[in-house]
């Protein structure tokens, strides 16, 4: 139950939307954009998060996109994250979400919601870090699109009232090889101790990570290291793992150097997938 | 035909899947108030300010308690304040509580209570508990009103002090040849019941109150209530639907007090609280912890001569139900093997965390843990096979219990045909660890496990049955159907004594204090005996009437006459007789003239020749029968990373005669599962300022759905006499052994010596780094 309560506004078009925001926030409102709704139930049970007003954008039909337009693949913000899992669409994208939460929760969580909400681990946002993937946004002045690799760090750094609305990604990179291997706590429920992404384009690795920081990540450098065959495995591995962003979470599902153990092992795993297949 | 061991449904099971089961929380109705608690964000605080008039000015508060004196509370210690008071002892308690028109307001003034603490240092274990200077948790414990029997250390941290004396501990220790020497630990945790825990409670103008509670114990919140606030107890009337989980933490009567609180604060109005899922896993009582210091003795050829124990049982900041798990911990302080010396400390120690319920187990599941590991690591020194082991020191009819108990074939199960069928079903003489890939092993482990229950000596039930005009019979008990199943089997008793139609028998699922006769509490897996004698009484009682009216009836002796198929006959000519639905009402002649009356069976049934522990030696008898059973776990273990799937987890349990199959294997493998969940996965984890990290189920993750091994389960049927058709307890059994044999499993499987839960990778993996 809610100890507060909210103004439901639902607009039909991304230019209602940003200006319903923009005339709420004038008038001295907290407003809120609402898709699912799990985190401003889940967090606002919790008085974590206040909103006393939500702008829900299902009925905005660029976010409901699921398709191939052009060899582009357009992902709607709203889309739910089951949905996705359900469809073969972008595979390694399926495979992520599909270990997001439990099904229940897939039901409701969308895209966008995972990609800008205030639950860090955002690893829905893994498979388009590395695929260079473009966001549209939704600002004021119309519609502007991004290189998700230039507006996302540590999160979308979006405006406040700015309507993420779809994610754009080449069709190369939605059918190229992939792995995705997510570690828990214990067994197979739970946030992620790791989740780490890869992609394998033109015959490198890339890979994107969450549950190591407070924030997911796709790091050149780390890359780099990874890919330089001249070396072994092991030692890539080895290299790679001191060129980590800071700082290395640390709580009750996993102690930091714990994280970086585990961390060694998936990264393992990948480079043997990627690089036999 | 019997319909002794058949897999009965449950009478309510089709309200339940169609989700039309009422709960407490479900019934609700526009007269009532509804009332929130603010809780401490510390573990250890003065309180130095309370501001209630932000939360007061709310439209709809009305009433908030704070810093207000009540009378103490606590279930064997009075030592606990119904609302904090000056300081706060752990995170979760309770500091104010707001009484609204609805539940909303209540939440929203309850989050405008400003509250300032003033830190004070905090005690995080029981180890921490006992040092020299530690931080004492309650000025003197002994100067706390008590029940007989208790017995806390005055100024110390120690609530209760339970000593076992068996046999010479010296004359052990002078003919063991290999001794063993470790420690083993857990921190408290929750039992995560699916409904968390409800109550309503009003006080009428005339006085009487009226509680409605998800409760395991009905009959205890109308004496406590009537206790602690001065009340005539026939004046506390409480009543309770099913109840959709309770695992042990229902048993305590903690949110009822509060409930009481509140509804004198509105003039007696009625005033409803539902936990959320934070304040069930906190505020209210959970699982205990434990620390163990264990010590054995045994001759080289693996015959166990002694056993030295402390048992330090992390009680939090109030006793309730601690001092009674401290005291059950001594009484079966070890696994269900003849040890002729045995020297055991069972203490319940005060510390800054969130004090505990009954679990399914009451300290059994933990005492195992620490005693079950400790066997398999004496028999890795004795080089000797655990499960020989456990074989030759298995306890039999003629040996004597820890609380020096002679048994005999009734009263203990059968050890040792457990463990053979154990043995069979896992194929232990085969590889005990087989590689499976590159680094994936698989791994078995096992361990035994005993429960009695040490339920108030004289625990009682009674039954009543009613009949209908079709000759159909109405059952009444004052167990609380908590989603055991046991109201079905007793049920089935009734129809098996009268060789009846089970569809003819209507169980009442609701329990009223006033109406419905005491059943103690539906705890300890004591329901089917307690309440199956009562009932088994109840229908003999039935039968003497029917038997009665019948035999003026059928003009006849009444030992000439028969019953069955709901009809009383002769016993010669079966065609001769009458139904039920003739006698029940009283019998009417052709004329008009009537006879008889309403067939009202009644039954009661006290516990027999139970005797209090012995303070100095712990000797007596505390319960009626030992439940005995041998249970493994069989894993795949990652040796590189070290994850781990359970595969299989097997019990073979002897529970006498098995009542309803499917029932007791539902039973069975639900604590298989909450044990596994408990023993690798579950537990509060602490900052340094003990207050919980994760008390939410985002962070605290009971097993889910796929994570599931396949279960194995079997039974023995050693009968107990006394027993409705001779069966033992079997709600808690699956549990008991779970963390043990898991625990043995992965330590075999990993190299190292597991002996701290849960079992998550990141601990193994501490053990092997050596962190």
């Amino acid at each position: 139950m809610l100890a507060f309560d909210f103004d439901y506004y639902k607009p039909s078009s991304m230019e209602e939307a940003v200006n319903q925001f923009k005339v709420l926030k004038r008038t001295g409102k907290s407003p809120m954009y609402f898709s699912g709704g799990t985190e401003i139930i889940t967090l606002g049970r919790l008085n974590y998060l206040y909103a006393d007003s939500v702008i829900d954008i299902k009925s905005i039909p660029e976010c409901c996109t699921m398709d191939f337009e052009h060899d582009n693949l357009y992902l709607g913000s709203a889309i739910t994250l089951a949905e996705i899992e359900g469809s073969d669409i972008f595979p390694l994208l399926s495979k992520v979400s599909s270990e997001v939460g439990d099904h229940t929760s897939r039901t409701k969580i969308t895209l966008g919601g995972n990609i800008c909400g205030d639950i860090f681990y955002r690893e829905a946002v893994l498979p388009f870090l590395l695929a260079d993937s473009v966001v549209f946004i939704a600002e004021e002045d119309g519609i502007q699109a991004y290189n998700i690799n230039e507006i996302f760090n540590e999160e979308l750094k979006k405006k406040e009232g700015d309507l993420l609305v779809q994610v754009v990604t080449e069709k190369k990179y939605v059918t190229a090889p992939h792995i995705t291997i997510k570690r828990q706590k214990q067994w197979e429920s739970g946030y992620p101790v790791i989740t780490a992404s890869a992609l394998k384009i033109n015959s490198n690795v890339r890979v994107a990570i969450s549950g190591l920081c407070p924030f997911p990540f796709r790091s050149r450098e780390m890359e780099e290291t990874l890919n330089n065959r001249s070396v072994s495995i092991d030692q890539r591995i080895k290299l790679a793992m001191t060129k980590l962003p800071e700082p290395i979470l640390s709580d009750t599902e996993a102690s930091d150097k714990y994280r970086l153990f585990v961390l060694s092992n998936v990264l393992h795993d990948i480079l043997q997938a990627l690089e036999v297949s | 035909m019997s319909i002794i061991g058949k897999s009965v449904i449950r009478q309510e099971s089709y309200d339940k899947v169609t989700g039309r089961a009422k709960y407490t929380a479900d019934y609700s109705s526009r007269s009532l108030f509804h009332a929130k608690t603010v809780i401490s964000t510390f573990a250890h605080a003065k309180i130095k300010s309370i501001d209630t008039k932000e939360a007061r000015s709310v439209r709809g508060v009305r009433a908030i308690l704070a810093g207000e004196e009540f009378p103490l509370t606590g279930e064997e210690i009075r030592d606990r304040p119904p609302i904090a008071v000056d300081k706060v002892r752990f995170h979760g308690e309770v500091v104010a509580l707001v009484v609204a028109d609805n539940p909303k307001v209540a939440k929203q003034a309850a989050s405008l209570i400003k509250i300032e603490y003033d830190p004070l240092p905090v005690v995080n274990s029981p180890s921490e508990a006992l040092e020299e200077n530690a931080p004492l948790l309650h000025n003197d414990v002994s100067k706390y009103e008590k029940e007989e029997g208790v017995n806390p250390i005055p100024k110390s941290n120690i609530a209760n002090h339970v000593k076992i004396r068996k046999g010479q501990k010296e004359k052990g220790w002078s003919e063991s040849e290999v001794t063993l020497e470790a420690t083993f630990g857990f921190p408290p945790s929750d039992h995560i019941a699916m409904e968390t825990r409800a109550v309503t409670a009003e006080i009428r103008p005339n006085g009487y109150v009226y509680i409605q509670s998800s409760s395991q114990a009905p009959f205890m919140i109308k004496k406590l209530i009537s206790t602690y606030f001065d009340i005539d107890v026939g004046k506390v009337v409480v009543n309770t639907p099913l109840v959709g989980g309770g695992y042990g933490g229902k048993a305590s009567v903690q949110l009822e007090i509060l409930a009481y609180l509140a509804s004198k604060a509105v003039d007696g109005r009625p005033v409803k609280m539902v936990n959320s899922r934070e304040e069930d896993m906190i505020t209210s009582p959970g699982h205990v912890g434990l620390e163990a210091k264990i010590k054995l003795g045994s001759t080289s050829d693996g015959c166990l001569k002694v056993a030295e124990i402390t048992y330090l049982f992390d009680s939090g900041a109030y006793s309730d139900k601690a001092v009674h798990l401290s005291r059950a911990g001594a009484v079966d302080c070890t696994g269900p093997y003849c040890i002729e010396n045995i020297w055991c400390d069972s203490y319940s120690v005060y510390t800054n965390h969130p004090y505990p319920a009954p679990y399914r187990g009451f300290a059994h599941t933990e005492v195992l843990f620490a005693f079950e590991r400790a066997m398999d690591m004496l028999s890795n020194k004795l080089e000797m096979d655990p499960l020989d082991l456990r074989m030759k020191n298995a306890i039999l009819p003629g040996d004597r219990t820890p609380t020096q108990v002679k048994l005999n074939r009734s009263t203990v199960g059968d050890v040792p045909a457990c463990i053979e069928r154990l043995r069979k079903i896992i194929d232990w003489d085969k590889e005990k660890v087989v590689k499976v890939s590159d680094h994936i092993i698989r791994a078995k482990g096992v361990c035994c496990v005993w429960k009695n229950s040490t339920i108030p000596t004289d625990s009682s039930s009674g039954a009543i049955l009613t009949f209908n005009e079709d000759g159909s019979i109405n059952l009444i008990s004052g167990v609380v159907e908590i989603g055991t199943g046991t109201k079905t089997v007793l049920a089935q008793m009734v129809a098996e004594k009268m060789e009846m139609d089970i569809k003819n028998i209507h169980v009442q699922m609701r329990v009223d204090t006033q109406s419905t006769p005491e059943h103690w509490k539906t705890v300890a897996s004591r329901g089917t005996f307690l309440a199956g004698r009562a009932v088994l009484a109840a229908a003999d009682d039935a039968l003497c009437q029917l038997k009665e009216i019948a035999s003026v009836v059928l003009r006849a002796d009444v030992d000439d006459l028969v019953v069955a198929n709901s009809r009383v006959f002769l016993r010669e000519e079966p065609e001769l007789g009458v139904h039920f639905r003739e006698i029940a009402y009283g019998y009417v002649y052709p004329n008009g003239n009537a006879i008889g009356g309403q067939i009202i069976g009644r039954g009661t049934y006290i516990q027999r020749n139970m005797t209090h522990l012995d303070p100095e030696t712990g000797a007596g008898k505390p319960g009626p029968e030992w439940a005995v059973g041998a249970q493994a776990v069989e894993v795949e273990f990652n040796t590189r990373d070290y994850t781990y799937k359970v595969i299989k987890a097997v019990s073979v349990l002897d529970i006498g005669k098995v009542l309803n199959y499917k029932g007791a294997r539902g039973q069975v493998t639900g604590a298989m599962s909450m044990g596994l969940a408990f023993g690798a996965r579950e537990g509060f984890v602490f900052d340094e300022q003990a207050r919980v990290l994760n008390p939410q189920l985002r962070t605290y993750r009971p097993v889910h759905y796929g994570e599931h091994p396949e279960y194995i389960v079997d039974f023995i049927e050693t009968p107990h006499l006394d027993s409705p058709f001779g069966a033992r307890g079997v709600g808690e059994q699956g549990l008991l052994g779970m963390p043990a044999a898991l625990a043995n499993c992965l330590s075999i499987a990993s190299g190292v010596s597991l002996q701290h839960l849960p079992l998550t990778p990141e601990y193994i993996w501490r053990r092997k780094e050596g962190l």
